[in-house]
């Protein structure tokens, strides 16, 4: 690890943790919450990467039930623990898994029958339903769309979360209590104190703010890299062996459809008898998902028509009415799986890992390798707890499982909250969904200023309340930023509404010029229309045409 | 009397219409509703404004006439110089006549007031910021006013809420509270600038600014709002006064038959005409489809492979860009729409694909095609109503032109 050059930077932190997804959020929140002083970077923004782009579940890991049964015993049990702490973001999806008619189909609807048995078992740790088994009469009762002869099915129950307030909500409340979150920031050295000693600072953790091009530099005793597929880009940084950090990317993208197909999430099998997904998600419908190796640039993932295609062909065999549906938008990600190589995608453990860079060297530096959304909070305390107790001796135990998230503490009425603020129920359904009892706060001033209460995006809906506390509050400095906080631009009009609008806003809030605001918007809007070609449909084809037209008429050529 | 059939009511379909009309011809229009030029904000472009390269065109007699039939719509040697409400300031080739033109009026007043009042997405000191940023000479004010009269109309869809300035009592009252707005400053003031609500039936700007003595105006909305319902009403009264007979339908083919052309209608009927001018709008006016393979597929695989775009009346027009057809993919499932359009492609199909004509929209003998329908145009309003105008003009001339032809002596043979 190189030596870190004079003079040093003036700000001391106990852990740097670099990477402002779920694990380097979640950790945050839990080590701020001991009492230690953190101070985050992320390069992009906030759940940019896997975090934001994920299916969207809070699943108990049925997969996992036959090999590693305490898996799936600790994916429901927290499971459990989010929806105790963050109530108002969970919601209940039932998936139904068809069986098709085989030679083997009666054996396996019976085996899938036993399996989920055991499953109901788990059930209970996050407040899930048992399954139940269905004939074939049921599941067209259920889910008249579906089509194939079946020998029947089964229903089960998970929980979807929108995973980019997840991440969002675990930074505010690490920020909350005293941790320094810089997003926009990309970590361009980390170093080593000269002659530092073992209990006092021993790194310099240096990043570049990448809009103003200012230069955040702190002094860490501890560094924890959990930059996800980003992390051997990270340790090479440092100095530190890329190989001993190595991921295996896998690219996974989603496709959005413009409403609610289905009540009931669908599985399906693809051509090459991967298990994919059509699921209500929101106010929307999500199919997903690939899992392919990738080795692009990870700012600049994309999906494209063949991925798309792929999905749309595994769905329409059992609900083929997803060809004719209207695809709104796509979106990707890639998952860090642990490295294996001479396996297939599919089979690639998603487990998690922290690898201790004191044999490299660096003592007090560690990599969080793997994981996946639903098992966060369990990562984050296993990674906390080792810091806590070999880093720094301190006793306090985790309570990131029983401490509510911001807006968690209580569930609020969104319909008497819509009453008294003269919301319609939408828009406030959709404000206690993301905010939870911090509703209250965003409107609190609305009496003096009615403009908070305007409907700033049509289609989610979004307030311009809303925006203006996404930037505020929870660090959005781009109409791209505010997107990701409260889905503002990712309904039926791809943005063609509220965009420019949210860019005022945004310049306003940061006392940016007015063009600024408009370059934000323009840029949102190319990169949403980039997302949508890829899904392009007949029905999306006219909406497109008209957004281009819109664009070039009132924001000027893109 | 030559019988001239223009499929389309929208901008192009009423340049052909009144053109052909005003050429002497008999002239019916097949109207199937609202399409894209109800969507129309107001500016009327030759091009797409900030295309490079664009500059400011000379707009012909024939358009001129159709724009006069038409009214309320503003075309002038000089370019119009809008503010929309995403904060910008730009050029228009010519404007819907609610929407203000800072250049109208060269007074020595400077100062041009934005009119803060709760309207959706109207946020006025942002907008004044935003524009003052941009026009540079022209620095702008926030004038607080009420413009909402009774509760709700905060809040209520652009269009709703302009219908109200239609009456003329109404109007008196908004021009008294913004009198009492400016009161004091008004000869200070250049111009004012309202959110979309000037009136649907007609313009209600320069109404308001004569009863205010200040020049008042809309800035340029998004697809939807008012701008778009007064070319409807526009339309209406135009077709009417140059009795064009205006048929409620949906075409559904167009076909030759001895003497001329038929087309026939989706509730069955037929009617016949010397000339049809097809202005059925391009991919937003609906008049051309993206339709990939995949799209008809179930289980299988997609019975064939097919262009990616087709017409959705049954016509012989050709499809295609660049001047050429359209070509078959080497695949059942369609071209990769990445390939197609916008952004990911430069100068994507999507953006040129249309029926492929001559200068005058001509594709066969009596058969035009106009607007948004045509490949290799801008596609924009007044792109549309040039090309309606053009093709019109030529569908009235189609008897006389047969009869020259036929009327030319045939060529000495020559031993």
């Amino acid at each position: 690890m190189p030596v870190a050059r004079e003079p040093l930077p003036a700000e001391a932190v106990d852990v740097a943790v670099i990477g402002g997804g779920i694990n380097g959020t979640g950790v945050a929140r839990d080590l701020a919450m001991r009492g230690l002083r953190v101070a985050l970077f992320e390069r992009n923004d906030l759940a940019f990467g896997a975090s934001g782009n994920s299916s969207g579940m809070i699943h108990g890991g049925v997969r996992y039930l036959s090999r590693s049964p305490h898996v799936t015993e600790t994916s429901c049990r927290d499971s459990g623990y989010i929806q105790r702490i963050a109530p108002h973001l969970l919601f209940r999806i039932p998936f139904l898994m068809p069986v098709r008619h085989s030679a083997q189909g009666r054996i396996a609807l019976e085996l899938i029958d036993a399996y989920f048995r055991a499953y109901d078992d788990y059930q209970p740790l996050k407040r899930g339903e048992p399954h139940c088994r269905l004939d074939a009469s049921d599941l067209g009762r259920l889910e008249p769309g579906l089509v194939g002869a079946v020998v029947g099915g089964i229903t089960f129950d998970e929980w979807g979360v929108d995973g980019a307030r997840l991440c969002v909500l675990n930074a505010i409340d690490a920020m909350e209590r005293g941790a320094r979150v810089h997003p926009h920031a990309t970590v361009e050295t980390v170093s080593r104190v000269p002659g530092g000693h073992p209990a006092g600072k021993r790194y310099v953790v240096e990043a570049r703010d990448r809009r103003t091009q200012a230069r955040i530099g702190v002094q860490a005793r501890v560094v924890v890299n959990a930059t996800g597929a980003w992390s051997p880009v990270t340790a090479a940084l440092g100095g530190l062996p890329q190989l001993r950090v190595r991921v295996r990317p896998g690219k996974g993208i989603h496709v959005v459809l413009d409403r609610r197909l289905t009540n009931y999430g669908i599985l399906s099998e693809a051509i090459d008898g991967r298990q994919i997904f059509l699921e209500p998600w929101q106010n929307v419908s999500v199919l997903g998902t690939t899992d392919d190796d990738y080795y692009g640039d990870l700012d600049d993932v994309c999906a494209t028509s063949e991925e798309v295609r792929y999905l749309v062909q595994g769905v329409a065999r059992v609900f083929p009415g997803v060809r004719t549906a209207r695809a709104i938008g796509t979106y990707a990600g890639v998952r860090p799986s642990l490295y294996a190589y001479g396996r297939n995608e599919d089979a690639l453990s998603r487990e998690h890992e922290i690898v201790d860079h004191g044999p490299d060297g660096a003592p007090g530096v560690y990599s969080m390798i793997g994981g996946k959304l639903a098992s966060y909070r369990l990562f984050a305390q296993e990674m906390s707890d080792r810091v806590a107790a070999r880093d720094f001796d301190v006793q306090v135990p985790c309570a990131t499982h029983t401490r509510p998230l911001p807006g968690g503490e209580a569930v609020l009425d969104a319909f008497a909250f819509a009453d008294a603020q003269h919301l319609t129920p939408v828009a406030a359904r959709r404000l206690v969904y993301r905010h939870g009892t911090r509703a209250l706060r965003i409107l609190e001033r609305a009496d003096e200023q009615p403009a908070l209460r305007h409907v700033t995006c049509p289609c989610e809906p979004v307030l311009e309340g809303e925006v203006r506390h996404a930037v505020r509050e929870e660090m959005a400095c781009s109409v791209e930023d505010v997107s990701r906080r409260t889905r503002l631009g990712l309904g039926a009009c791809g943005g063609m509404r509220c965009a420019a609008r949210c860019g005022q806003i945004v310049a306003q809030e940061l006392g940016l010029p007015p063009s600024a605001g408009i370059r934000m918007a323009g840029e949102f809007l190319v990169k949403q229309a980039r997302t949508r070609i890829v899904a392009l449909g007949p029905e999306q084809a006219r909406q497109e045409a008209l957004s281009l037209a819109h664009v070039r008429a009132s924001l000027g050529e893109p | 009397m030559t019988r001239v059939i223009v499929i389309g009511g929208g901008i192009a379909g009423t340049g052909a219409a009144l053109s052909a009309a005003k050429a002497g011809a008999s002239v019916s229009v097949i109207d199937g509703g609202p399409g894209a030029s109800t969507l129309a904000t107001g500016a009327l472009d030759a091009w797409p404004w900030a295309a490079p390269g664009a500059s400011i065109a000379p707009v012909d007699r024939g358009v001129h006439d159709v724009l006069d039939a038409l009214g309320g719509h503003v075309v002038t040697a000089r370019p119009a110089r809008l503010v929309t409400t995403a904060g910008v300031v730009r050029p228009a080739r010519g404007r819907d006549a609610g929407l203000l033109d800072l250049d109208t009026t060269a007074t020595a007043a400077k100062v041009v007031g934005v009119v803060a009042c709760v309207r959706p997405g109207w946020d006025a000191s942002a907008l004044a910021a935003a524009w003052g940023d941009a026009a540079q000479d022209v620095p702008f004010i926030v004038v607080d006013a009420t413009v909402a009269r009774h509760t709700g109309e905060g809040d209520m869809p652009d269009a709703d809420f302009a219908a109200r300035h239609d009456d003329d009592a109404r109007l008196g009252w908004l021009a008294d509270r913004l009198r009492e707005a400016v009161a004091g400053n008004a000869g200070l003031l250049r111009a004012l600038v309202l959110p979309p609500c000037l009136g649907v039936e007609r313009a209600r700007a320069d109404a308001l600014s004569e009863r205010l003595g200040v020049r008042c105006g809309e800035a340029l909305a998004s697809p939807g709002g008012p701008a778009g319902l007064r070319f409807e009403h526009a339309k209406k009264r135009a077709l009417s006064s140059a009795r064009v007979e205006v048929v409620e339908a949906r075409a559904r083919g167009v076909s030759r038959t001895a003497v001329g052309w038929c087309v026939d209608l989706e509730d069955g009927r037929r009617t016949e005409a010397d000339a049809v001018v097809v202005a059925v709008g391009g991919l937003v006016g609906g008049g051309v489809e993206y339709a990939p393979g995949e799209a008809v597929l179930a289980t299988a695989l997609p019975p064939f492979s097919r262009p990616p775009f087709r017409l959705v009346i049954d016509a012989p027009l050709p499809l295609g860009a660049h001047g050429q057809p359209l070509d078959l993919p080497s695949t059942l499932f369609g071209v990769a729409p990445e390939q197609l359009a916008w952004p990911a492609a430069r100068d994507p199909l999507m953006d040129r694909v249309g029926v492929l004509a001559d200068a005058r929209g001509r594709v066969l003998p009596g058969l035009f095609a106009a607007g948004e329908l045509l490949a290799d145009r801008s596609r924009t309003w007044l792109d549309a109503l040039a090309t309606g105008v053009v093709a019109g003009a030529a569908a009235a001339a189609v008897n006389a032109e047969r009869r020259a032809r036929s009327s030319v002596p045939a060529p000495p043979i020559r031993p």
